[in-house]
């Protein structure tokens, strides 16, 4: 028997490449120094597996694949473990939803984190949970916050040393949001850093009245880690309620913005504002990128964000200087963004009326979530946007107690609809270098290989290949379901994979055995 | 839990709601559900029933008249489960039973005002369908008329008064989703347009005049070009026959 263990682990190729967290690595790249699929040999890319999960509900899930295993959060508070050879579940981990809680945005779950032998995942009743990975059963359960007061959890964890930290979302239902770290031992709250400071805090004298304790702020996104400065970076989104800022005077502080929070103590090391007081719902959750950028002639430890209202930032990790910006789409709500404070030059008559009003990007952006990638073969950040605009209206909605308070909603223009595009951006200044055109809003995220590939999907059902360098379309494969969930790349037994989920399914591609 | 055991929790839990709505709307007149219910009302319904809920590419709501029934158990069993061959999905997947019951709260606070009538003639309104106007070369109520266009067998039920008085005089202002114009030119410069059934990144179908499909690879063609436009031409019909022809499709409400 004995003899029998000891040769398991050359059953792992010795070249075999995981994805052991949310970003592949703590900066947050999606780039994976996997090349067996090319630029050349990309067209030949067919299925190896499909698992179909039988749940319904939109799939956002970023695999983690470790040991010939993939661990994958489905909607509803489902997962599962699949086998790396021939995508067969190995275990199903489910949970009911209780009752009264209250989603902006769909039962949604985008990912496990791993440390040693136990997975984490958030449960949609704002719940964190550690699981068994051999087994899928749950090993302890810690309550985040209380869902009467509108909280929710849909993020992927990240793990920081011993620590499993998340965040929350809630900000459509008066919440006042936070991010939080855990013993990944205990599941004991170690620290929360409220992302909309009480009175007397910091910051604090940005909100009037007693605002802030609907401030919004929702962190629902992975943040990245920079273990040299041990800081955790981590975007925040709207104030609430969003649309109506007549409630709230003020720049609404942290809302909207980009903190970076000691990892020991979860104390603010700085943070950077992108839109201060928000009221066309601009979250700034997407992915902070940590790269280091050449700022004219000196090389610069930056945290980069496609931010959500129309604008990429670069700004300095250390201390949250803004290095570079420069609009990627249709912007019509500031004229630019001052190079020194990083404030926008506002546009008059931008903001949400009664009656309705027009304002570009729309509400979901610019870029939104979807997962972005860097490559460092290219030096090219790449993500998605939506290029349109919207019809803002808002109204005087009281709050009631953990339900829906968005003080109204967002029109389209029936004659000009949204498009959507994948952008490729120099990271130091955000010059565009290619942009594919995508025939509707972006849904799924980006993957970045050193086959000189960048991997992405469409609401139409699509996964495909791009060329790196130059945005050519090299590979395709319909699905049959929305892409949502970024792809993702990984070796086993010495072939590349690239897998992905679409509708409700899981899908693995490799190139054929010669 | 194994998949089978999910089902039967799901089923059972659906029954449940099924069993909520043979219930009076426990929220009625309670003030933070009306509050609740308008923001979440703003929000998922007024894309289509407006802002008001006074009808655009779905009913008016404010009539107090409701296809489906006036109850409390209707009006639930219609957000909850949708309306089969029309538009209106349903928001049980989306919304706990209460959430629906706040959103009929607010309905409530707002239904009673009796639709203006419009002052035409549906059977006039019928004979310029299949006659002069010809809507019908393109469009279909029932077995009878053509295909390239929407099926207007109960387009009274789905639409607005308001909504198709627009649709008549400017076809592309609020187009029906999957009725835009795909032009597609061929490698040999040969030019086809039609109505698009299907688009993507790498292909389209369209329905072309004579109601044949065609299917092209967009690697294959020289252009495919989609616009957000009608191929339907402004109606232009004298005001009283207007309001003949709009009194017909108001008129259409299906097999009920």
């Amino acid at each position: 028997m004995k003899k029998i263990l000891l040769l398991l682990p050359c059953l792992v190729h010795a070249q075999d490449s995981e994805w052991l967290t949310y970003g592949l690595n703590h900066a947050g790249w999606r780039y994976a120094e996997l090349n067996q699929i090319d630029t050349a040999n990309v067209a030949r890319l067919s299925p190896a597996w499909i698992f179909q999960t039988g749940i319904n509900g939109k799939f956002e899930t970023t695999p983690i694949v470790r040991d010939g295993l993939m661990y994958i959060t489905a909607p509803t508070n489902h997962a599962f473990a699949l086998d790396l050879l021939s995508g067969r579940p190995i275990w199903h981990y489910a949970k009911p939803i209780p009752k009264g809680v209250n989603l902006c945005c769909g039962q949604v779950n985008r990912g496990f984190a791993i440390r040693g032998d136990t997975l984490y995942k958030v449960n949609l009743e704002s719940t964190l949970v550690a699981i068994d990975a051999k087994t899928g059963q749950q090993l302890w359960e810690s309550q985040i916050d209380d869902v009467k007061l509108g909280y929710s959890a849909t993020v992927a964890p990240l793990i920081v040393n011993d620590m499993v930290v998340i965040g929350i979302a809630g900000a459509e239902f008066g919440s006042r949001d936070f991010i939080d770290a855990y013993d990944a031992e205990t599941g004991k709250r170690r620290w929360r850093f409220y992302t909309v400071p009480a009175p007397g805090e910091p910051g604090s004298e940005t909100w009037t009245g007693d605002a802030w304790k609907r401030g919004g702020g929702s962190t629902w996104i992975t943040g990245t880690y920079d273990p040299d400065l041990n800081l955790i970076y981590w975007g925040t989104g709207n104030p609430g309620p969003d649309l109506d800022g007549s409630v709230r005077p003020g720049d609404n502080l942290y809302t909207c913005s980009l903190l970076a929070l000691d990892a020991s103590t979860g104390k603010r090391k700085w943070h950077f504002q992108f839109t201060p007081h928000d009221v066309h719902d601009w979250d700034s959750t997407s992915d902070p990128v940590l790269i280091d950028i050449d700022h004219r002639g000196t090389k610069r430890k930056a945290v980069v964000m496609a931010n959500r209202n129309g604008f990429y930032y670069a700004l300095d990790r250390a201390d949250g200087k803004l290095l570079a910006v420069k609009s990627y789409t249709k912007v019509t709500w500031a004229d630019s963004i001052d190079p020194e404070t990083g404030k926008p030059n506002l546009v008059a008559g931008q903001e949400p009326t009664e009656e309705g009003n027009k304002s570009c990007p729309g509400m979901g952006g610019g870029h939104n979530w979807q997962a972005t990638a860097y490559s460092p073969k290219t030096d090219l950040y790449y993500f998605t946007s939506t290029d349109g605009c919207a019809i803002y209206f808002k109204y005087a909605q009281d709050y009631v107690e953990g339900l829906w308070y968005q003080a109204s909603t967002v029109g389209t223009i029936p004659t000009e609809p949204a498009q959507g595009s994948i952008i490729a951006v120099k990271p130091a200044t955000g010059d565009i270098a290619w942009r594919y055109p995508l025939v509707s809003p972006p849904s799924a995220g980006l993957l970045a290989t050193s086959g000189g590939l960048v991997f992405g999907g469409d609401r139409e059902g699509y996964l495909f290949a791009l060329d790196a360098v130059t945005g050519k379309v090299l590979w395709k494969f319909q699905t049959g379901g929305t892409v949502i969930a970024p792809p993702i790349t990984y070796s086993f037994r010495g072939k590349q994979y690239v897998a992905v989920a679409a509708g409700s399914a899981m899908l693995a591609f490799a190139l054929p055995s010669q | 839990m194994s998949s089978r055991r999910f089902l039967v929790r799901a089923a059972l839990f659906l029954s449940a709601l099924a069993a909520c709505a043979q219930q009076q709307n426990p929220l009625t007149g309670n003030r933070d559900a009306i509050e609740a219910g308008k923001g979440m009302f703003r929000i998922y319904c007024s894309p289509c029933h407006g802002l008001g809920a006074q009808g655009g590419r779905a009913p008016d709501l404010t009539t107090g008249q409701f296809s489906a029934g006036s109850s409390d158990a209707a009006l639930f069993a219609v957000v909850s489960g949708g309306v089969a061959g029309t538009e209106m999905p349903g928001y049980s997947s989306r919304f706990d039973a209460d959430g629906i019951w706040r959103i009929l709260a607010y309905l409530r606070t707002i239904s009673g005002k009796p639709a203006a009538p419009i002052d035409g003639d549906p059977a006039e309104g019928g004979k310029l369908f299949w006659g002069k106007a010809a809507c019908g070369s393109c469009h279909r109520i029932g077995p009878r008329g053509g295909r390239l266009g929407p099926v207007l067998t109960s387009i009274g039920r789905m639409r607005s008064a308001s909504y198709l008085r627009e649709a008549l005089l400017d076809p592309g202002a609020r187009l029906t989703p999957g009725y835009n114009t795909v032009t597609v030119v061929n490698r040999d410069g040969s030019t086809i347009v039609g109505v698009e059934k299907s688009f993507d990144a790498f292909s389209a179908t369209i329905m072309d005049s004579s109601e044949r499909f065609h299917s092209f690879l967009a690697a294959e063609v020289r252009s495919i070009q989609r616009e957000t436009r009608s191929l339907m031409p402004p109606t232009r019909l004298p005001a009283r026959d207007l309001n003949h022809l709009l009194a017909f499709l108001v008129s259409l409400r299906g097999a009920e």
